[in-house]
């Protein structure tokens, strides 16, 4: 992917410039990493430490490394942390799922089937664009509630599935798909439905991964419609315990940074593993948002 | 297969290209299919986004205390009393400077960043990853970092610590408002958080522009750095910076888990259009009426903002020119 | 939290105990994902809410009075977090709502029906009680809530610290304000009011002889001697000798525990906590007066329990507060004194709980007794928060008192108008 010359912007260079420009280059990078990278250490260094080590009058570099911590965070009842982590990753691997069969079904019909009125429906998906989901929260709020949907899975999952942003960029997708293999597939007697199982989506894995890595992240990392639907403790994602930590009445900073460096263990394999389709989809994406 | 992938050009598809083929009539109607593919999503979109939005607009004429059922009808007052809401409309000026703020700041350290890590030639996958990396936290942890440790107002928070060593006294980075230190706070959190998302986008920009254009640039003598920076690297990115400063003024204006986090209960400045709204249908009165009137007035808010910004920035023409 | 180390041990047994049950709970409610609909059959289900005290052993407690209650199973949720007004008030919207809720009086909870009519439950033993938290739970000669616990708050000081700056105990705003600068040192500030101040509005409102609401529910809070006094507080914010920023708040010990600050404004709960941190490095002052003709005094918060009357149970709800917080007694002790310092609104068991009879606690009932101030049921959530906005705006912004008060006038003025017509 990367293949273009890094250095194509600056053919004329002189070679000693150079040394010296890619010394002052790469410091540039280097202390700008270094403070990326702060607040990643102050997790870890507060998660393996004692109360008294981060609140003692001088700072301490490293931590004792009290491993311990993490068996003490699963242990305490104030907080069900373990309950919170199995939450989000119910709703973030249902939301995954779910929200690619939807969005991806009906960007594939808005992008390729003719209908007189596709254009007219695809309008109304872009108007509720306009209209921020964060916006709609209270009257969502009020729908879910009234439908009994507080304090479960199905109220804090199904209202997220139906994201005309995602649709929009599967849309955006499928109207660059090569024509020709599905030409191909139509010819050998397939009808929609078949050509987009068969055809379609085998060929379009690269940005199902990439929908469905953001998704994924996204679900993980929601904050505000979690918190509005989860009154109950007991149907509290990370997030909204994490939030509940900021406030709780007693403050064990260990506790809480042990928790915030395990509600992000996921998210750093996901980058680890899938940072390609990432990058990728963010590309697309974001270009296209 | 990346081939495939990377395009993509936004035009409606020609309805006429596709003909129906007439041997099974259900299996192969356009008609069918279409909401065959269609009709999940759009009875979701219908039943979690029409309805609640009606409903809403339904409310906000209603005086609708405790209640989502309400039978009092009064009229605009819910409106009247939103717009003379000092909370409500100081929302509005907080996003108004959290935007001016956070959208030029965003733009120009993603783009910074992108130019360094483009310009690398070692070890670059890694530090691509390194800046990327924070856009896996949740604006919730990031808040409590940021709030519980690095910028705590004691003189154990890092900021504090570090003052501490050239005999500055401690900050209350969120208490005390004057001066208004909350907005550092609110600023490099947000600005950690999505800078190396950002960066991925120009960083994705940079590679499509094509070597011949600096040559060709060099052959008519502009100077390596600012000038070709200026003329070539800066033009060429416009679609991207476009996409780029609209995305970021969608987001400022939904933020709300960092400072619903990060300021301090209680207080009336660094309040989000959001976080009033939550505090109006969901706080202490929890009155929908008012709470739903506001969410319409914003709605009306962002509408005209975009259809406006659509009109300046030309956003969408510049994606056809690249 | 040291207090959370040391009694880490009974707090584990304790855990395994209760884990079982909240599992079960747990289990009960979530397993079918319909929430608690509990069409079973098999026993009546009771939910409460609690919000979630500090002390260690708190919900361990709560949950095994509920667990020793017979006619139903009753489900606690434990309410972390700050805002435990916003998620009840939502959640006594749903379906799922509490049976059985702990808050303080409201007026507007009894208005609109939210509340169920205790009086049959109390009227028996209605001597027993404090007329105060009687009064405060009492419209129109019904009683809506069961009181639980009597927090007066006030203000803790680390004497050694106090002796060593050669200050005298602060008997007026003024005093605190120059104690508080000769308090603090390079690693301690003179004081501790709490992040966003809200806690010391009261009794800096009924320092300054004026009050919330007059007797006829008029607003009462804006009176020149207040104004005065929220400027001498601006001045106290400003001044440097104020710690704010703090990771806990008020409510809980560890700003005066970990040496921050060697006067904080807390609450009774919090004295175990700190005499186990600091042991007799603490002494107890209320509220110092305000201007000239002001009056000491102490805010008399608590708890009480409340039935939804809008709950699908209200009836094995009533049973379940008649039983817990009417006839069990021993628990009502346990709760009171076993984890935190709270002062049983019984009058027999404030006579049985030895705890408070002497010491620190005892000097604590006597500022609860000279000089309490009980809530005002009239005074809601939506005329308090007025007021915290208006302290907002002219302490800590640099606003003008006066125009902010006469702000949260008019707001609590609407407020009247839509409960007492």
């Amino acid at each position: 992917m990367t293949t273009t010359a890094p250095q194509a912007g600056k053919p004329g260079r002189a070679k000693r410039g150079n040394v010296i420009g890619n010394t002052g280059l790469y410091v540039a990078v280097g202390i700008a990493a270094l403070l990326f990278l702060v607040p990643f250490y102050l997790i870890l260094r507060n998660a393996l430490s004692t109360d008294p080590e981060i609140t003692g009058e001088n700072w301490k570099l490293l931590p004792s490394f009290q491993w311990g911590n993490i068996g003490e965070l699963f242990d305490d009842t104030t907080v069900d942390f373990g309950r919170a982590m199995w939450n989000s990753t119910v709703i973030a691997v249902s939301m995954t799922v779910g929200t690619l069969l939807i969005c991806s079904l009906a960007g594939y019909g808005l992008a390729r089937i003719p209908y007189k009125h596709a254009n007219k429906v695809f309008y109304a998906v872009l108007a509720t664009l306009m209209v921020p989901t964060a916006v709609t929260f209270v009257p969502s709020f009020v729908l879910v509630s009234s439908l009994g949907w507080v304090d479960t899975y199905r109220g804090l999952i199904i209202p997220g599935l139906f994201s005309g942003f995602t649709c929009f960029l599967f849309r955006q997708y499928f109207l660059g798909f090569p024509r020709e293999l599905e030409e191909a597939a139509r010819v050998d007697g397939l009808g929609y439905w078949g050509a987009y199982w068969r055809i379609v989506v085998p060929n379009s894995l690269n940005f199902f991964a990439a929908i469905a890595t953001i998704t994924f992240i996204s679900g993980w990392n929601a904050f505000l419609w979690p918190l509005v639907i989860g009154q109950d403790p007991g149907s509290w994602t990370v997030q909204v315990a994490l939030s509940s930590y900021m406030t709780n009445q007693t403050v064990n900073f260990h506790l809480i940074f042990m928790a915030t460096a395990i509600s992000i263990l996921p998210l750093v394999f996901v980058f680890l593993f899938l940072q390609r389709w990432l990058v990728q989809g963010i590309a697309q994406t974001g270009i296209k948002g | 297969m990346s081939t495939t992938t990377t395009r993509g050009v936004s035009r409606p598809a020609p309805a006429k290209a596709q003909r129906a083929r007439p041997r099974r009539a259900l299996r192969g109607s356009p008609t069918f299919n279409f909401w065959l593919f269609t009709g999940p999503f759009l009875i979701g979109l219908v039943i979690f986004v029409f309805v609640p939005i009606g409903w809403s607009i339904w409310l906000s004429f209603f005086d609708a205390r405790f209640t989502v059922t309400p039978s009092k009808f009064i009229g605009f007052d819910n409106y009247t009393s939103m717009l003379e809401n000092s909370n409500f409309t100081g929302s509005l000026v907080t996003f108004t400077v959290f935007a001016a703020l956070i959208v030029p700041l965003t733009w120009a350290l993603s783009l910074g960043l992108a130019l360094l890590v483009h310009r690398l030639r070692f070890m670059r996958a890694f530090f691509r990853s390194v800046f990327f990396l924070p856009t896996a936290v949740s604006y919730v942890a990031a808040a409590l970092i940021w709030k519980m440790s690095v910028f705590t107002g004691v003189r154990f928070g890092l900021m504090n610590t570090v003052l501490g060593w050239f005999g500055v006294d401690n900050i209350a980075y969120l208490s005390d408002p004057n001066p208004p230190w909350y907005w550092l706070v609110i600023v490099t959190v947000r600005l950690w958080l999505q800078a190396g998302f950002y960066m991925i986008l120009f960083l994705a920009a940079l590679q499509n522009i094509p070597p011949e254009l600096y040559e060709a640039a060099a052959i008519d003598g502009a100077r390596p750095g600012w000038q070709t920076f200026r003329y070539i690297t800066l033009p060429q990115l416009r679609a991207t910076s476009t996409a780029v400063i609209l995305l970021l003024l969608i987001a400022a204006y939904q933020a709300f888990d960092e400072f619903f986090n990060i300021i301090t209960t209680r207080a009336t400045w660094g309040q989000t259009p959001l976080m009033v709204l939550y505090k109006t249908a969901l706080g202490e009165n929890q009155d929908y009426g008012a709470g739903s009137a506001g969410a319409v007035i914003l709605t009306l808010l962002i509408c005209v903002v975009t259809l406006f910004q659509g009109k300046i920035m030309g956003f969408g023409r510049g994606e056809e020119s690249q | 939290m040291s207090a959370m180390s040391n009694s880490n041990f009974s707090r584990r047994s304790l855990f395994r105990a209760a884990a079982g049950m909240a599992a079960a709970g747990t289990l009960a409610a979530c397993g079918s994902n319909n929430g608690r609909g509990g069409g079973s059959g098999s026993g009546k289900q009771l939910v409460q809410y609690f919000h979630a005290y500090g002390e260690a052993g708190t919900e361990q407690a709560i949950k095994r009075y509920a667990a020793a209650y017979k006619d139903a199973h009753v489900r606690t949720s434990w309410i972390t977090g700050s805002n435990f007004e916003a998620k009840l008030f939502a959640a006594l919207l749903t379906k799922q709502a509490p049976d059985v809720f702990e808050f303080h009086p409201q007026i507007q909870l009894v208005k609109s029906g939210q509340v169920a009519d205790l009086s049959d439950l109390i009227d028996p033993v209605k001597s027993d009680f404090n007329q105060a938290d009687i009064t405060s739970h009492t419209v129109d000669g019904k009683i809506y809530g069961v009181r639980m616990i009597d927090d007066p708050q006030f203000f803790f000081y680390r004497k050694s610290m106090l002796a060593k700056a050669k200050v005298e105990v602060p008997t007026t705003l003024d005093e605190l304000i120059e104690a508080a600068a000769k308090l603090t040192t390079d690693k301690v500030k003179g004081v501790y009011l709490g992040n966003d101040l809200t806690a010391v509005i009261n009794p800096l409102i009924w320092s300054a002889g004026a009050d919330t609401l007059t007797a006829d529910n008029k607003p009462a809070f804006h009176t020149d001697a207040v104004v005065a006094g929220m400027k001498q507080l601006r001045q106290l914010f400003t001044s440097g000798h104020l710690l704010l920023d703090a990771p806990a708040d008020y409510w809980d010990p560890s700003a005066i525990d970990q040496g921050l600050c060697a006067i904080q404004f807390s609450g009774m709960w919090a004295m175990p906590a700190m005499q186990k941190a600091l042991g007799d490095d603490l002494g107890i002052f209320p509220f110092p007066k305000v201007g000239s003709a002001g009056k000491l005094s102490v805010y008399n918060g608590g708890w009480s329990m409340f039935v939804n009357a809008k709950g699908k149970n209200v009836d094995a709800a009533k049973e379940y507060v008649k039983w817990l917080w009417i006839e069990q007694k021993k628990y009502q002790e346990d709760w009171a004194t076993s984890y935190g310092f709270h002062i049983p609104p019984r009058t027999s068991i404030a006579q049985s709980a030895t705890k408070l009879h002497s010491g620190l606690p005892a000097e604590g009932v006597k500022l609860f007794n000279t000089y309490g101030h009980f809530d005002n049921i009239g005074w809601t959530q939506a005329m308090i928060t007025a007021v915290q906005d208006a302290f907002a705006n002219s302490v800590r912004k640099n606003g003008d008192p006066d125009a902010a008060l006469t702000t949260a006038e008019k707001k609590v003025d609407a407020e009247l108008k839509k409960l007492f017509g």
